[in-house]
Protein backbone atom coordinates (compact mmCIF):
# COMPACT_ATOMS: atom_id res chain seq x y z
CA UNK A 1 0.00 0.00 0.00
CA UNK A 2 2.82 2.13 0.83
CA UNK A 3 4.81 1.73 -2.65
CA UNK A 4 1.45 2.59 -4.39
CA UNK A 5 1.05 6.04 -2.27
CA UNK A 6 4.97 6.40 -3.39
CA UNK A 7 4.05 6.14 -6.50
CA UNK A 8 1.21 8.20 -6.61
CA UNK A 9 3.21 10.88 -4.97
CA UNK A 10 5.79 11.21 -7.78
CA UNK A 11 3.58 10.75 -10.37
CA UNK A 12 2.24 14.06 -8.97
CA UNK A 13 5.32 15.41 -8.16
CA UNK A 14 6.68 15.29 -12.10
CA UNK A 15 3.42 16.90 -12.97
CA UNK A 16 3.60 19.91 -10.37
CA UNK A 17 7.30 20.26 -11.44
CA UNK A 18 6.37 19.95 -15.00
CA UNK A 19 4.12 22.70 -14.20
CA UNK A 20 6.71 24.70 -12.57
CA UNK A 21 8.37 25.13 -15.57
CA UNK A 22 5.68 25.47 -17.96
CA UNK A 23 3.78 28.57 -15.63
CA UNK A 24 4.78 31.81 -17.25
CA UNK A 25 3.42 33.21 -14.42
CA UNK A 26 6.04 33.91 -11.03
CA UNK A 27 2.95 33.47 -8.69
CA UNK A 28 1.81 30.25 -10.42
CA UNK A 29 5.84 28.61 -10.34
CA UNK A 30 5.75 29.98 -6.85
CA UNK A 31 2.12 28.03 -5.70
CA UNK A 32 4.11 24.68 -7.74
CA UNK A 33 7.43 25.17 -5.83
CA UNK A 34 5.31 25.54 -2.45
CA UNK A 35 3.19 22.31 -3.28
CA UNK A 36 6.36 20.44 -4.30
CA UNK A 37 7.83 20.82 -0.65
CA UNK A 38 5.33 18.51 1.35
CA UNK A 39 5.08 15.78 -1.73
CA UNK A 40 8.74 15.36 -1.48
CA UNK A 41 8.55 14.99 2.42
CA UNK A 42 6.04 12.58 2.13
CA UNK A 43 7.93 10.65 -1.23
CA UNK A 44 10.97 10.24 0.64
CA UNK A 45 9.45 9.16 3.95
CA UNK A 46 10.50 11.97 5.90
CA UNK A 47 7.54 13.33 7.10
CA UNK B 1 6.96 35.22 -29.06
CA UNK B 2 9.17 32.07 -29.79
CA UNK B 3 7.77 28.68 -30.29
CA UNK B 4 10.37 27.76 -26.60
CA UNK B 5 9.03 30.66 -24.77
CA UNK B 6 4.81 29.84 -25.08
CA UNK B 7 5.70 26.49 -24.12
CA UNK B 8 7.90 27.09 -20.82
CA UNK B 9 7.67 29.50 -18.46
CA UNK B 10 10.94 31.31 -17.20
CA UNK B 11 13.05 28.61 -16.69
CA UNK B 12 15.29 30.47 -14.73
CA UNK B 13 13.04 31.51 -11.91
CA UNK B 14 11.76 27.91 -11.71
CA UNK B 15 15.79 26.30 -11.66
CA UNK B 16 15.88 29.23 -8.55
CA UNK B 17 12.78 27.74 -6.80
CA UNK B 18 13.69 24.29 -7.06
CA UNK B 19 17.29 25.65 -5.49
CA UNK B 20 15.02 27.01 -2.81
CA UNK B 21 13.08 23.95 -2.44
CA UNK B 22 16.08 21.73 -2.26
CA UNK B 23 17.38 24.32 0.61
CA UNK B 24 14.23 24.59 2.29
CA UNK B 25 14.48 20.11 2.34
CA UNK B 26 17.51 20.23 3.99
CA UNK B 27 16.75 22.43 6.65
CA UNK B 28 13.45 20.27 7.54
CA UNK B 29 14.70 17.48 6.90
CA UNK B 30 17.32 17.24 9.34
CA UNK B 31 15.05 18.60 12.01
CA UNK B 32 12.44 15.54 11.28
CA UNK B 33 14.95 12.89 11.11
CA UNK B 34 16.43 14.51 13.84
CA UNK B 35 13.58 13.12 15.88
CA UNK B 36 14.63 9.57 14.97
CA UNK B 37 17.75 9.92 17.00
CA UNK B 38 17.00 8.44 20.61
CA UNK B 39 17.77 10.44 22.95
CA UNK B 40 20.18 8.59 25.78
CA UNK B 41 19.08 6.72 29.12
CA UNK B 42 22.12 6.37 31.68
CA UNK B 43 20.99 2.93 33.03
CA UNK B 44 21.68 2.87 36.98
CA UNK B 45 23.88 0.15 38.66
CA UNK B 46 20.74 -1.26 40.02
CA UNK B 47 20.24 -2.59 35.75
CA UNK B 48 21.64 -5.91 35.76
CA UNK B 49 20.19 -6.65 31.97
CA UNK B 50 19.06 -4.80 29.02
CA UNK B 51 17.51 -6.45 25.99
CA UNK B 52 15.41 -5.66 22.93
CA UNK B 53 11.69 -5.79 23.02
CA UNK B 54 12.14 -8.07 19.69
CA UNK B 55 13.89 -10.69 22.28
CA UNK B 56 10.26 -11.67 23.40
CA UNK B 57 8.73 -11.52 19.26
CA UNK B 58 10.87 -11.22 16.84
CA UNK B 59 8.58 -10.12 14.39
CA UNK B 60 9.75 -6.10 15.23
CA UNK B 61 13.04 -7.20 15.08
CA UNK B 62 14.84 -4.16 13.17
CA UNK B 63 11.54 -1.99 12.88
CA UNK B 64 10.80 1.07 14.38
CA UNK B 65 8.78 -0.44 16.89
CA UNK B 66 11.89 -2.33 18.70
CA UNK B 67 12.95 -0.76 21.88
CA UNK B 68 15.42 -1.62 24.99
CA UNK B 69 13.74 -3.48 28.06
CA UNK B 70 15.67 -2.98 31.03
CA UNK B 71 15.80 -5.64 33.75
CA UNK B 72 16.45 -4.95 37.37
CA UNK B 73 16.98 -7.94 39.37
CA UNK B 74 18.11 -8.50 43.05
CA UNK B 75 20.42 -10.88 44.72
CA UNK B 76 17.36 -12.63 46.41
CA UNK B 77 14.60 -14.66 44.37
CA UNK B 78 10.81 -13.27 44.32
CA UNK B 79 8.22 -12.03 42.19
CA UNK B 80 8.47 -10.02 38.61
CA UNK B 81 7.24 -6.41 38.51
CA UNK B 82 6.39 -4.79 34.45
CA UNK B 83 6.39 -0.65 34.52
CA UNK B 84 5.72 0.47 31.21
CA UNK B 85 6.09 4.35 30.08
CA UNK B 86 5.90 5.85 26.84
CA UNK B 87 2.74 4.24 25.73
CA UNK B 88 1.75 7.56 24.75
CA UNK B 89 4.65 9.76 23.98
CA UNK B 90 2.48 12.84 24.18
CA UNK B 91 2.43 11.83 28.08
CA UNK B 92 5.84 12.63 29.39
CA UNK B 93 5.69 11.89 33.12
CA UNK B 94 5.20 7.92 32.28
CA UNK B 95 8.49 7.53 30.43
CA UNK B 96 10.70 9.93 32.93
CA UNK B 97 9.12 8.04 35.49
CA UNK B 98 10.27 4.98 33.97
CA UNK B 99 14.02 6.52 33.19
CA UNK B 100 14.15 7.68 37.01
CA UNK B 101 13.51 3.87 37.90
CA UNK B 102 16.29 2.91 35.38
CA UNK B 103 18.30 4.93 36.80
CA UNK B 104 18.11 5.48 40.44
CA UNK B 105 16.44 2.25 41.47
CA UNK B 106 17.76 -1.00 42.98
CA UNK B 107 16.18 -4.36 43.09
CA UNK B 108 17.19 -6.53 46.53
CA UNK B 109 14.58 -9.50 46.09
CA UNK B 110 12.66 -10.21 42.35
CA UNK B 111 13.03 -8.06 39.46
CA UNK B 112 11.80 -5.34 38.08
CA UNK B 113 11.34 -4.82 34.22
CA UNK B 114 11.03 -1.39 32.46
CA UNK B 115 10.53 -0.08 29.16
CA UNK B 116 10.89 3.67 29.26
CA UNK B 117 9.61 3.63 25.06
CA UNK B 118 7.14 1.41 25.10
CA UNK B 119 6.39 2.78 21.44
CA UNK B 120 9.26 3.81 20.24
CA UNK B 121 7.67 4.44 17.08
CA UNK B 122 5.35 7.57 18.61
CA UNK B 123 8.43 9.37 19.90
CA UNK B 124 9.98 9.78 16.27
CA UNK B 125 6.80 12.22 15.24
CA UNK B 126 4.21 14.93 17.25
CA UNK B 127 0.82 15.20 16.57
CA UNK B 128 -0.57 17.57 13.40
CA UNK B 129 -1.53 20.88 14.60
CA UNK B 130 -1.38 20.82 17.36
CA UNK B 131 2.28 22.83 18.04
CA UNK B 132 3.90 20.66 19.83
CA UNK B 133 7.69 21.13 20.70
CA UNK B 134 9.98 18.01 19.52
CA UNK B 135 11.72 17.86 23.04
CA UNK B 136 11.43 19.85 25.89
CA UNK B 137 14.37 20.08 29.11
CA UNK B 138 14.53 19.09 32.31
CA UNK B 139 17.37 21.02 34.67
CA UNK B 140 19.43 18.94 36.32
CA UNK B 141 22.32 19.85 38.70
CA UNK B 142 25.00 19.78 36.27
CA UNK B 143 22.94 21.03 32.99
CA UNK B 144 19.82 20.93 31.10
CA UNK B 145 18.95 17.44 29.79
CA UNK B 146 17.04 17.15 26.61
CA UNK B 147 13.88 14.34 26.15
CA UNK B 148 11.66 13.93 23.57
CA UNK B 149 7.91 14.53 23.31
CA UNK B 150 6.16 12.52 20.74
CA UNK B 151 2.96 11.48 19.39
CA UNK B 152 -0.04 9.71 20.88
CA UNK B 153 0.62 7.48 18.50
CA UNK B 154 2.59 4.71 15.88
CA UNK B 155 4.36 7.54 13.30
CA UNK B 156 2.53 7.08 10.20
CA UNK B 157 5.47 6.49 8.55
CA UNK B 158 5.85 3.56 9.63
CA UNK B 159 2.25 2.48 9.79
CA UNK B 160 0.12 3.71 6.92
CA UNK B 161 -3.11 3.96 5.74
CA UNK B 162 -5.35 4.24 9.10
CA UNK B 163 -8.53 2.58 7.75
CA UNK B 164 -12.21 4.43 8.67
CA UNK B 165 -12.91 2.00 11.40
CA UNK B 166 -10.35 0.32 13.06
CA UNK B 167 -11.60 -3.23 14.60
CA UNK B 168 -8.43 -4.55 17.20
CA UNK B 169 -7.07 -7.92 17.92
CA UNK B 170 -10.11 -8.01 20.85
CA UNK B 171 -12.59 -7.32 18.04
CA UNK B 172 -13.54 -4.17 19.63
CA UNK B 173 -14.24 -1.03 17.11
CA UNK B 174 -12.53 2.16 17.24
CA UNK B 175 -12.09 5.25 15.36
CA UNK B 176 -9.96 4.54 12.61
CA UNK B 177 -7.13 6.75 14.06
CA UNK B 178 -7.10 4.35 16.58
CA UNK B 179 -5.35 1.49 14.60
CA UNK B 180 -1.59 3.52 15.70
CA UNK B 181 -2.50 3.48 19.70
CA UNK B 182 -0.86 1.03 21.29
CA UNK B 183 -3.00 1.38 24.20
CA UNK B 184 -6.14 -0.06 21.73
CA UNK B 185 -4.24 -2.80 20.08
CA UNK B 186 -4.05 -5.50 23.20
CA UNK B 187 -3.44 -8.38 22.79
CA UNK B 188 -2.15 -7.95 19.87
CA UNK B 189 -1.22 -10.04 17.18
CA UNK B 190 1.68 -11.46 15.47
CA UNK B 191 0.49 -10.53 11.99
CA UNK B 192 -1.20 -7.67 12.29
CA UNK B 193 0.30 -4.38 11.88
CA UNK B 194 3.31 -2.71 13.46
CA UNK B 195 1.13 -1.39 16.49
CA UNK B 196 -0.37 -5.11 16.98
CA UNK B 197 2.72 -6.90 16.67
CA UNK B 198 4.17 -4.25 19.33
CA UNK B 199 1.28 -4.75 21.66
CA UNK B 200 1.85 -9.01 20.67
CA UNK B 201 4.93 -8.79 22.08
CA UNK B 202 4.86 -7.28 25.64
CA UNK B 203 2.03 -9.77 26.13
CA UNK B 204 4.45 -12.10 24.89
CA UNK B 205 7.10 -10.21 27.41
CA UNK B 206 4.77 -10.67 30.37
CA UNK B 207 4.14 -14.37 29.32
CA UNK B 208 7.57 -15.16 28.94
CA UNK B 209 9.10 -13.47 32.23
CA UNK B 210 5.99 -14.55 34.14
CA UNK B 211 5.26 -11.31 35.12
CA UNK B 212 3.26 -11.29 38.56
CA UNK B 213 1.98 -7.28 38.61
CA UNK B 214 2.12 -5.22 35.69
CA UNK B 215 1.68 -1.31 35.78
CA UNK B 216 1.18 1.00 32.42
CA UNK B 217 2.36 4.57 33.13
CA UNK B 218 0.10 7.34 31.50
CA UNK B 219 -1.08 10.97 31.27
CA UNK B 220 -4.52 12.77 30.86
CA UNK B 221 -6.07 16.09 30.24
CA UNK B 222 -7.60 17.28 33.10
CA UNK B 223 -11.27 17.60 31.83
CA UNK B 224 -10.85 13.81 31.13
CA UNK B 225 -12.94 11.94 34.13
CA UNK B 226 -10.36 9.36 34.44
CA UNK B 227 -7.19 11.32 36.38
CA UNK B 228 -5.17 10.86 39.19
CA UNK B 229 -6.32 7.42 39.02
CA UNK B 230 -5.35 3.45 39.07
CA UNK B 231 -7.35 1.88 36.81
CA UNK B 232 -7.36 -2.06 37.50
CA UNK B 233 -8.42 -4.84 36.23
CA UNK B 234 -10.63 -6.80 37.99
CA UNK B 235 -8.16 -9.42 39.60
CA UNK B 236 -6.16 -6.58 40.82
CA UNK B 237 -8.74 -4.34 41.79
CA UNK B 238 -8.20 -4.89 45.64
CA UNK B 239 -4.61 -4.22 45.35
CA UNK B 240 -5.47 -0.68 43.43
CA UNK B 241 -8.24 0.48 46.13
CA UNK B 242 -5.73 -0.83 49.07
CA UNK B 243 -2.41 0.95 47.17
CA UNK B 244 -5.17 3.97 46.88
CA UNK B 245 -5.85 4.14 50.62
CA UNK B 246 -2.25 4.26 52.02
CA UNK B 247 -1.32 6.87 49.06
CA UNK B 248 -4.33 8.67 50.67
CA UNK B 249 -3.15 8.15 54.36
CA UNK B 250 0.80 9.46 52.26
CA UNK B 251 -1.26 12.73 51.08
CA UNK B 252 -1.56 11.34 47.73
CA UNK B 253 -5.42 11.97 46.54
CA UNK B 254 -6.12 9.50 43.93
CA UNK B 255 -8.94 7.27 43.04
CA UNK B 256 -9.38 3.57 41.58
CA UNK B 257 -11.51 2.94 38.66
CA UNK B 258 -12.13 -0.54 37.39
CA UNK B 259 -11.31 -1.69 33.96
CA UNK B 260 -14.46 -1.87 31.95
CA UNK B 261 -15.17 -5.69 30.45
CA UNK B 262 -16.58 -3.73 27.33
CA UNK B 263 -13.90 -1.72 26.31
CA UNK B 264 -11.63 -3.57 24.64
CA UNK B 265 -7.67 -3.56 23.31
CA UNK B 266 -6.54 -1.55 26.60
CA UNK B 267 -3.50 -2.98 28.48
CA UNK B 268 -5.62 -3.03 31.77
CA UNK B 269 -8.06 -5.32 30.35
CA UNK B 270 -5.81 -7.17 27.78
CA UNK B 271 -3.03 -8.32 29.72
CA UNK B 272 -5.51 -9.32 32.78
CA UNK B 273 -6.88 -11.41 30.27
CA UNK B 274 -4.77 -12.94 28.13
CA UNK B 275 -2.05 -13.38 30.71
CA UNK B 276 -1.23 -14.21 34.57
CA UNK B 277 -0.75 -10.79 35.55
CA UNK B 278 -2.31 -8.08 37.47
CA UNK B 279 -3.01 -5.49 34.93
CA UNK B 280 -3.02 -2.14 36.29
CA UNK B 281 -2.89 1.67 34.68
CA UNK B 282 -2.05 5.04 36.54
CA UNK B 283 -2.35 8.36 35.20
CA UNK B 284 -1.62 11.99 36.39
CA UNK B 285 -2.80 14.98 35.18
CA UNK B 286 -0.90 16.46 32.23
CA UNK B 287 -2.20 20.62 30.47
CA UNK B 288 -0.46 19.87 27.55
CA UNK B 289 -2.83 17.24 26.57
CA UNK B 290 -5.63 19.22 26.87
CA UNK B 291 -8.12 20.70 24.72
CA UNK B 292 -8.25 23.92 26.59
CA UNK B 293 -4.69 24.48 27.10
CA UNK B 294 -3.28 28.18 25.83
CA UNK B 295 0.24 28.34 24.53
CA UNK B 296 2.18 25.26 23.99
CA UNK B 297 5.55 24.86 24.62
CA UNK B 298 8.48 23.19 26.92
CA UNK B 299 7.12 25.34 29.98
CA UNK B 300 3.75 23.95 30.12
CA UNK B 301 4.81 20.64 29.46
CA UNK B 302 7.22 21.00 32.41
CA UNK B 303 5.70 23.11 34.72
CA UNK B 304 1.84 22.34 33.75
CA UNK B 305 1.19 25.82 34.76
CA UNK B 306 -1.59 27.29 32.61
CA UNK B 307 -4.37 29.61 33.06
CA UNK B 308 -7.35 28.65 30.83
CA UNK B 309 -7.05 25.37 33.13
CA UNK B 310 -6.79 27.74 35.92
CA UNK B 311 -10.61 29.41 34.63
CA UNK B 312 -11.73 26.28 33.71
CA UNK B 313 -11.22 24.75 37.29
CA UNK B 314 -12.95 27.54 38.68
CA UNK B 315 -16.13 26.70 36.52
CA UNK B 316 -15.84 23.11 37.65
CA UNK B 317 -15.13 22.20 34.11
CA UNK B 318 -11.77 19.66 35.26
CA UNK B 319 -11.41 16.74 37.05
CA UNK B 320 -8.74 17.37 38.90
CA UNK B 321 -7.76 20.50 41.02
CA UNK B 322 -5.97 22.93 39.11
CA UNK B 323 -4.52 26.27 40.46
CA UNK B 324 -2.23 28.99 39.46
CA UNK B 325 0.86 26.55 40.30
CA UNK B 326 -0.26 23.78 38.18
CA UNK B 327 0.68 20.80 37.65
CA UNK B 328 4.81 20.24 37.34
CA UNK B 329 6.36 17.69 35.56
CA UNK B 330 8.21 16.90 38.67
CA UNK B 331 4.66 16.11 40.69
CA UNK B 332 3.24 14.16 37.80
CA UNK B 333 6.54 11.79 37.81
CA UNK B 334 6.51 12.00 41.91
CA UNK B 335 3.11 10.83 41.99
CA UNK B 336 3.66 7.64 39.43
CA UNK B 337 6.63 6.97 41.23
CA UNK B 338 4.97 6.55 44.76
CA UNK B 339 1.60 4.83 42.96
CA UNK B 340 4.28 2.00 41.63
CA UNK B 341 6.03 1.72 45.09
CA UNK B 342 2.60 1.60 47.04
CA UNK B 343 1.49 -1.21 44.58
CA UNK B 344 4.58 -3.26 44.75
CA UNK B 345 4.36 -2.88 48.81
CA UNK B 346 0.97 -3.77 48.85
CA UNK B 347 1.43 -6.73 46.16
CA UNK B 348 3.96 -8.15 48.66
CA UNK B 349 1.51 -8.33 51.41
CA UNK B 350 0.00 -11.13 49.66
CA UNK B 351 3.00 -13.06 48.23
CA UNK B 352 5.65 -15.32 49.01
CA UNK B 353 7.54 -13.99 45.89
CA UNK B 354 7.88 -10.49 47.05
CA UNK B 355 9.65 -7.78 44.96
CA UNK B 356 11.55 -5.21 47.13
CA UNK B 357 12.78 -2.24 45.37
CA UNK B 358 14.98 0.53 47.24
CA UNK B 359 15.95 4.05 45.91
CA UNK B 360 12.54 5.04 44.41
CA UNK B 361 12.14 8.75 45.12
CA UNK B 362 8.75 9.76 46.39
CA UNK B 363 6.60 12.67 45.38
CA UNK B 364 8.01 14.77 48.64
CA UNK B 365 11.24 13.87 47.77
CA UNK B 366 10.74 14.66 44.34
CA UNK B 367 9.25 18.34 45.39
CA UNK B 368 12.08 18.89 47.80
CA UNK B 369 14.74 18.04 45.36
CA UNK B 370 13.73 18.83 42.00
CA UNK B 371 13.25 16.11 39.48
CA UNK B 372 16.93 16.77 38.02
CA UNK B 373 18.35 15.42 41.17
CA UNK B 374 17.16 12.00 39.83
CA UNK B 375 17.97 11.92 36.29
CA UNK B 376 21.97 11.23 35.62
CA UNK B 377 23.54 14.69 34.55
CA UNK B 378 23.92 14.97 30.64
CA UNK B 379 27.60 15.32 30.89
CA UNK B 380 27.58 11.30 31.02
CA UNK B 381 27.05 10.99 27.69
CA UNK B 382 30.62 12.05 26.53
CA UNK B 383 32.03 9.72 29.11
Amino acid sequence: MTVIYQIITACVIVLVGWNLFREKKLTGQLAAALVLIPLLLRVLMIK
Amino acid sequence: MTEAKRTFGRWWTAGILLAAIAGILAVVSHDFLSMHVDLPIYPGDGVTEIRRLSDYFDGIAGSAADTDVYILEGSEPGGTALVLGGTHPNEPAASVTAIVLVENAHVEKGRLIVIPHANHSAFTCTEPQEGYPQTYTIETPTGPREFRYGSRGTNPIDQWPDPVIYINAAGQALAGAEVRNLNRSYPGSATGNLTEQLAYAIVELIQQEDVDISVDLHEASPEYPVINAIVAHEDALGIAAEAALFLEFEGVQIGVERSPENLRGLSHREWGDATDTLALLAESPNAAQGRLRGRTDEALIVEGIDPYYVRAAERGLVYVPFSEEGHPLSERVGRHLQTVSMLLQVYNDYTDAAIVVHDVPTLATLLQDGLGTYLAPPEDEAS
